[in-house]
């Protein structure tokens, strides 16, 4: 082809040219426009379409949907009571800074709630000012309430809590989006699903390595540094040491200890002294004896705060905890700086993935599981042969039907049932919309309804040519009559699709968007080209019978 | 060619024989349901289910004795065509959130430990968490009331007259009541393409009853003098062969995909099947009946009949 003809749109005007010389040439005036006008919409419509399916390297116009082409759909919820607990604890910590720096004595600041915490036993000479103080550092987004007794209660406000969800889910989809590039998947999706916003859809249309692509995306990678405070080889004789009981700002946290198979249990402090999201940047290196490590980069507000507090804590234990499992738990030898490193018993294919992991960011939240829906490639295929073998069969059927019945009137009704399906695909190449095997099934039963369209119209030319009606008037009375009722029928159609449309979920909605689609597109197909055709081939002179 | 010359039925006065017929067959299928037979698909249910293509003819057998050990009560079918080698494994224990795929992981575990002289080539997997099934019933019920209810709504405008809205809308429910009955009795899933096809029917069934809506309307506009029974009984007679043939193309169109569309979509097919055959039913016995047995009732009151249409 040359170059010029692979715009489509100069094509598809050349075509158009073309078929306007044709019309005016042997058309008869009064049905010039509309010839040219409905010929030149197919035309765009089949120039809208080619290649329909990946050709020579020209990726195919018509997307297939994952069920198609196999893949991975997962549907995640993320968990925003995480990052509100975060966002709380953000704010204890403040808490406490500030109090101290003003020399104002309290008895504890503690999270009361995921959104809320108190300040209690505050001394009683100082409470005004440490009301003041978190009026000051709390005006907005949080509400500050003096309970008396020297006790303050400090709550987050539904805006901020809205807000600060909002943030987590945003987030997350683009960590998740980072971690699928990292992937190289064509075409992801990833987007914010569910009533209440805090599910997320992930569609890898095309993936082969799913297991791969699984434990990429499924890893929570909540990285966290922590102070220990003690540990021990059992869980008995690490409570023993603290009374039986964890006490309330530690937790206990179990990781692989020095003999392979036996955990070391360790008591950690809750708050924590790095988090990932101070990282900058991480990737795999080797240490002295050549073993692979992680070497990160904290951003220049952590590392103050991490050389602070290194300094401050010299010869006690520093956790690496990794979506709650400590990987390491080395002695801070020396006060650390903005580079850093992660040593620990992995391969060197385990540290890849977790440099990545923790490159692409450690998520706000954790993420649960909903669902998950993978395809491989060969049901994909046999799907596609299922469905094209489906639809060849309907249009056999119901083709032969209208041409044994209505004889040459059922070849308008073919011709009708072509030019409806050829704007169906144009229309979804053209919106982007993707081909799934129920979609497939949605065009079958557009085909099967429009059929209904090209019926209500030749029994009702029937019924006036039986009253005595000359052809011409038959047409025309038949035509006009069954208007109405067209659109009453497509309507209710319309309001069913609509619903089905709802559902929102990958396949259904191919469906329901195959559905909607070919519906509109019937009423032209069945209605007006159908109407044109008749009218051209009754030509102007007197007509005695028709073929129906 | 036609299929029947000048057709004069009297459907209006044989009605009530076929009213008590569908509430027979309403009943009935409401019984089989009631008495446990319903099966959702997997994504309604929740749990998992592998499609697993091996490398040879698969031993069900011993794929039952290799599953067992891990999923006791799973269940194991060929699917689709043998020659394809493909075996439907469906396990319903829930699946915990934080590892979804641990039950599917195990299930595979087992069968290379247990039948590992025929290996899988392919793995494909639904796994549904507990959450999401119970959301998607609710969303199903929830979405087809409704989607009748706002056809109901439209119609009664068109028509300006709540009984016409009401008798398409009776019929479509009825339409999609027997549909639900028939598929269960066959023991068919009901999974998320099942539903699509009801909530197709309701579209499909409403369809139907209109284009005779439409003619009896057009009819009482004409002839003021007949009962409104004998206006309804033509109309039924005058658009019979329309509603054949056409019930018919569409009857062929989703026998089609019945036939040849495949695991997935045969009981979207089936559904769509039995749709059709009850709405072309329900249009001639159920719809129309009622929409005269208002009319009769409200003449026997004294109010004007058939006043404003």
């Amino acid at each position: 082809m040359p170059p010029a003809l692979q715009n489509p749109i100069t094509l598809w005007l050349l075509l158009t040219a073309a078929l306007a010389g044709l019309v005016y040439a042997f058309m008869r005036p009064e049905l010039r426009w509309r010839a040219i006008g409905y010929g030149s919409f197919l035309l765009m419509c089949a120039v809208a379409i080619w290649p329909p399916y990946d050709r020579n390297g020209v990726p195919g116009r018509i997307h297939l949907g994952l069920d198609l082409r196999g893949g991975i759909h997962l549907v995640l919820q993320v968990v925003v009571e995480d990052a509100l607990n975060a966002t709380v604890d953000d704010a204890v910590t403040t808490a406490r800074d500030q109090a101290s720096r003003k020399g104002i004595q309290v008895a504890s600041v503690q999270r009361t709630s995921p959104t809320a915490f108190s300040v209690e036993g505050i001394e009683p000479a100082r409470v005004k000012d440490m009301r003041d103080l978190a009026r000051d550092f709390f005006r907005t987004g949080w509400e500050v309430r003096d309970a008396g007794e020297g006790k303050l209660q400090v709550q987050m406000t539904d805006l901020y809590q809205r807000q600060v969800k909002e943030q987590t889910v945003q987030e997350a989809i683009r960590t998740l989006e980072r971690r699928v590039n990292a992937l190289g998947v064509a075409e992801p999706v990833i987007a914010a699903t569910g009533s209440r916003g805090d599910q997320i859809l992930v569609q890898l249309p095309g993936v082969t390595d799913v297991d791969q692509a699984k434990r990429v995306i499924k890893t929570t990678a909540q990285l966290s540094l922590r102070l220990v405070e003690t540990s021990a080889a059992t869980q008995e004789t690490l409570l023993q040491g603290v009374g039986g009981k964890v006490p309330d700002n530690m937790e206990m946290v179990s990781g692989p200890g020095d003999t392979p198979g036996q955990p070391t249990y360790y008591l950690l402090r809750k708050e924590a002294m790095i988090t990932g999201r101070d990282l900058k940047s991480a990737r795999v290196g080797v240490d002295e004896n050549n073993r692979p490590q992680i070497n990160f980069a904290l951003n220049a507000t952590a590392a103050d705060k991490f050389s602070r507090e290194t300094g401050r804590n010299i010869g006690r234990q520093l956790a690496i905890l990794l979506d709650g499992t400590v990987y390491s738990a080395p002695v801070i030898q020396s006060k650390l700086g903005a580079d850093n490193r992660i040593t620990g018993r992995f391969t060197t294919q385990e540290a890849d993935e977790l440099s990545k992991i923790l490159k692409a960011g450690a998520l706000p939240a954790t993420l649960k599981y909903l669902q998950e829906l993978t395809v491989g490639a060969s049901l994909g295929r046999d799907s596609i042969r299922d469905g094209v073998r489906a639809s060849i069969a309907a249009m056999a059927f119901i083709s032969i039907f209208m041409l044994v019945y209505y004889r040459l009137s059922g070849l308008n009704a073919i011709v009708a049932l072509a030019g409806n399906l050829l704007i169906v695909l144009a229309a979804m190449a053209y919106t982007n919309a993707t081909l799934t095997l129920p979609g497939i099934a949605g065009i079958i039963l557009t085909v099967g309804v429009g059929v209904d369209t090209n019926v209500l119209v030749f029994e009702r030319i029937r019924e006036e040519l039986r009253n005595g009606k000359t052809v011409r008037a038959a047409v025309e009375n038949g035509f006009e009559r069954v208007w109405i009722t067209i659109l009453d029928t497509h309507a209710t159609a319309l309001i069913a699709a609509a619903f089905l449309f709802q559902f929102g979920t990958g396949p259904i909605k191919g469906f329901a968007v195959t559905l909607v689609i070919g519906l509109v597109s019937n009423v032209f197909a069945s209605y007006f080209v159908s109407k044109f055709i008749f009218e051209w081939v009754l030509g102007k002179s007197h007509v005695e019978s028709l073929s129906i | 060619m036609e299929i029947i010359k000048n057709p004069n039925f009297d459907f209006i006065g044989k009605a009530k024989y076929f009213v008590a017929l569908s509430i027979a067959l309403i009943l009935a299928g409401a019984a089989w349901i009631a008495t446990g037979h319903l099966r959702y698909g997997v994504e309604f249910s929740g749990g998992t289910q592998l499609i697993l293509h091996f490398q040879t003819t698969p031993d069900t057998d011993k794929i039952r004795d290799a599953v067992t050990r891990v999923s006791p009560g799973a269940v194991i079918q060929t699917y689709g065509d043998v020659k394809n080698n493909k075996v439907l494994v469906r396990i319903s224990q829930e699946a915990s959130e934080s590892d979804l795929d641990g039950p599917a992981r195990a299930l595979r575990q087992a069968l290379a430990d247990g039948y590992g002289q025929n290996a899988i080539l392919e793995s494909s997997s639904e796994i549904v968490g507990p959450i999401v099934g119970a959301e998607l019933r609710q969303k199903a019920i929830l979405l087809t009331v409704l989607g009748l209810l706002f056809q109901l709504i439209y119609i009664a405008a068109r028509f300006k007259g709540g009984i016409w809205g009401v008798g398409a809308t009776v019929a479509a429910l009825h339409d999609v009541l027997i549909a639900l009955g028939v598929l269960t009795f066959f023991n068919f899933e009901i999974t998320l393409n099942v539903i699509a096809a009801l909530l197709t029917l309701v579209g499909y069934s409403v369809n139907d009853t209109i284009v005779i809506f439409d003619r009896a309307r057009e009819n009482l506009a004409h002839r003021r003098k007949d009962s409104m029974a004998k206006i309804l009984n033509d109309s039924l007679n005058q658009t019979l062969t329309r509603t054949i043939i056409s019930n018919g193309t569409t009857f062929l169109a989703v026998l089609g995909l019945f036939l040849f569309g495949g695991e997935v979509l045969r009981g979207f097919g089936l559904a769509m099947v039995v749709g059709i055959i009850v709405g072309t039913y329900s249009t001639l016995f159920i719809a129309v009946p009622l929409v005269n047995w208002w009319y009769v009732r409200q003449e026997k009151a004294g109010a004007p009949a058939k006043a404003k249409v």
